[in-house]
């Protein structure tokens, strides 16, 4: 589904990721785990098409088709959705004309019809449900006044409507507490299925725990010092980050 | 400077030529005629060297060309969709086009029926609620316009829906005059609506008296020709307990300069001054607002919005004057600009004197670009560069688009925000 092959990127010429190679099969959950400033954001940002980074090398194909030639909006119709970390507040326009403008224009794109007032009415109130937020929610503007904790939920109302193939989980799980953090993970894990890829960034082990992953990725200044699966993510909890850097690394530089 | 002089003269022709067709009008208003061509003969159109329109070049009035010597195009404007609904035409002589059902307890007349009906109320308040003393502009309607709508709504009546009155290509569409009086505890809505066609100028003056206790809400939705000139003027008095709101939607015209003022004469006024200006290509916006505190317990917000791109240009003054004994007074003035381009600039200041000492005065400008991770927020879900763009200046505007209280007006406006750069949509 994602292959990501030998990825460089810098911003404003500092290099941040120096050659990632991760390859997403339909259907899996890849964790990628690492310090702050290893790149996690970064890879996130780049895989959906932000402004602002410079592509150096290595290229990302995302169902035999250049993921990195698109705009943004045309690599939401085709099924990449981002969850962002910091999920920006609009003012003035309501959740409901947002996510009806985009689910529209993702199911042209798709050759299907539009959905009615009705149709998607019916469609939100099924998916924000199971998440604890209440059908009023669409009527407030955009993140306008959420906590913290509604707004990672409202990414995860807007991943459900927008039943994408690749998502994306930029942090979704900081600064949620034990309650946020289940529902969302139960969110994301009612969307798992034999065509539906995750991408689940993150700091802490913790959402491992709800959300658990076929394959975990550490990333390490701008590289993908190791991979394993979710006893990986275990292990750094248990002895942090710095071991990496001190055994893994040089152990690579060696050849070992 | 005989340069000037000599411009002014042809507005001096006109006005003894057009003597002849006021003959028949009271001595009182062909007075105020006369003063208002002696005043404009003294003030010329004003330049760009005059403080308060130096952003603004009125050169092209001078002469007076664009309007003695252009013809409207004739052929209909365009007009917006809520405005183009069946009319039924009413007597107001070879007035505007008007609007909606007229209630009970309310009058719209020609100038010749008002005269005629309540000569004192006219000649109470005609042309001395928006005086020409410092207003050039406001001078050459009130010396050269051949009818005037006049409202009235008597004691305790409430008008809930809007009178519209649509000044769009006919003949003495050139220099709208409206006069609007709301009687003791009534209610009127009033929407105007310039819309026109060709290279022209209009010169519009409408004066609102607000009786005890009355409520007026005024809204002027100025969609003019992209060629034309717009010179726009609304003043109101207000008695006290009374509300004016004014909302002044500025979206066509290559120049347009709006004046748009009340005073509270009475305690315990409010008045809304608010305002929403979209332009683009080489237009240029001006609005100057001015709210004079004259007595205490009196509440007035000003909220104006603005959008701005390509090389367009927009002037905002808000002018607050509290006088000594306006006491307790509580003003709020707001100007929030949006810039698309570069190039598109504004120009805004706010300008209070306040001669009282228990007041409370706030005001606030700014003048922003979209924000471009709320634009990649809405593309990430799928929503095209073009569509993000206008649905965040859509966004921008909306708070003040909320305070459009007539729903077809405010719907209008909205979907042109919406769907503003349609060509990008993909």
């Amino acid at each position: 589904m994602l292959q990501v092959r030998n990825l460089h990127v810098s911003i404003d010429g500092q290099k941040i990721l120096r050659g990632i190679d991760l390859d997403v099969q339909p259907g899996t959950v890849h964790a990628v785990m690492g310090p702050n400033g290893s790149g996690k954001s970064t890879l996130a940002s780049v895989l959906a098409g932000r402004d602002g980074y410079e592509i150096e090398e290595g290229s990302v194909t995302f169902n035999g088709q250049d993921l990195l030639d698109m705009d943004p909006e045309i690599r939401a119709r085709e099924g990449v959705f981002l969850a962002f970390q910091y999920p920006v507040e609009v003012p003035g326009v309501t959740t409901m004309y947002f996510m009806r403008e985009a689910i529209n224009a993702v199911r042209k794109h798709r050759g299907q019809a539009e959905l009615s007032a009705g149709e998607f009415l019916k469609l939100a109130r099924e998916k924000i449900n199971p998440l604890g937020m209440e059908a009023d929610m669409l009527k407030r503007a955009i993140n306008e006044g959420f906590s913290g904790g509604e707004k990672k939920r409202s990414e995860i109302f807007q991943m459900a409507m927008l039943e994408p193939k690749l998502a994306v989980l930029d942090e979704t799980d900081s600064g949620l507490d034990i309650d946020a953090l289940k529902i969302v993970a139960d969110g994301v894990n009612s969307l798992r299925g034999a065509d539906r890829s995750f991408v689940v960034i993150t700091h802490y082990q913790r959402l491992l725990n709800y959300i658990v992953p076929d394959y975990v990725h550490v990333l390490s200044d701008g590289r993908i010092e190791l991979s394993g699966d979710k006893n990986l993510a275990l292990q750094l909890e248990s002895r942090g980050y710095g071991w990496i850097n001190d055994e893994v690394v040089p152990q690579a530089a060696a050849g070992v | 400077m005989p340069a000037i002089a000599d411009r002014t003269d042809v507005y001096l022709e006109r006005f003894n030529d057009a003597l002849a067709r006021f003959a028949d009008e009271p001595t009182w208003l062909l007075e105020r005629r006369k003063r208002a061509m002696e005043r404009f003969l003294q003030l010329g159109v004003p330049s760009l060297k005059h403080e308060e329109y130096k952003y603004t070049d009125l050169s092209a009035l001078a002469d007076g060309q664009l309007l003695f010597a252009t013809q409207l195009a004739g052929a209909e404007a365009a007009l917006p969709s809520y405005a183009a609904g069946s009319s039924s035409d009413r007597a107001t002589g070879a007035g505007p086009q008007v609007l909606g059902r007229i209630p009970r307890g309310a009058r719209v007349q020609s100038l010749a029926e008002a005269l005629r009906s309540q000569p004192d109320l006219v000649q109470r308040h005609l042309a001395t609620i928006a005086d020409c003393e410092d207003h050039a502009l406001s001078a050459v309607n009130t010396a050269f316009f051949s009818d005037a709508v006049v409202i009235t709504a008597e004691r305790g009546a409430v008008l809930d829906e809007p009178i519209q009155l649509v000044f769009g290509d006919g003949p003495t569409g050139r220099l709208p005059r409206v006069l609007i009086v709301a009687g003791r505890n009534s209610a009127v809505q009033v929407v105007e609506t310039y819309a026109g066609s060709g290279t022209y100028w209009r010169d519009a003056v409408t004066e609102i008296y607000a009786g005890q206790n009355a409520r007026v809400d005024h809204y002027r939705a100025q969609v003019e020709s992209l060629d034309a000139y717009h010179t726009g003027r609304l003043q109101a008095s207000q008695e006290r307990d009374s509300y004016v709101g004014s909302f002044s939607i500025s979206f066509g015209a290559a120049v347009a300069r709006n004046d748009i003022g009340t005073r509270l004469n009475g305690s315990g006024c409010e008045c809304s001054l608010d305002g929403l200006y979209a332009v683009r290509g080489d237009q240029s916006v001006d609005h100057h607002t001015s709210i004079d505190h004259a007595m205490p317990h009196c509440n007035s917000h000003q909220l104006y919005k603005g959008v701005l791109d390509d090389r367009a240009k927009g002037v905002f003054n808000g002018k607050i004057f509290v006088r000594p004994d306006a006491q307790k007074t509580d003003a709020v003035q707001s100007n929030k600009n949006l810039l698309l381009s570069d190039e598109s600039e504004v120009n805004t200041k706010p300008q209070l004197e306040i001669d009282a000492n228990d007041v409370r005065c706030t005001h606030g400008a700014t003048i922003g670009q979209l924000d471009s991770e709320a634009a990649f927020y809405l593309q990430s879900r799928g929503i095209g560069a073009g569509r993000a763009r206008n649905l965040l200046t859509y966004a921008f505007a909306a708070d003040a688009l909320e305070r459009i209280k007539f729903a077809p007006l405010r719907e209008h406006f909205e979907a042109l925000l919406l769907n503003r750069f349609a060509s990008q949509e993909s």
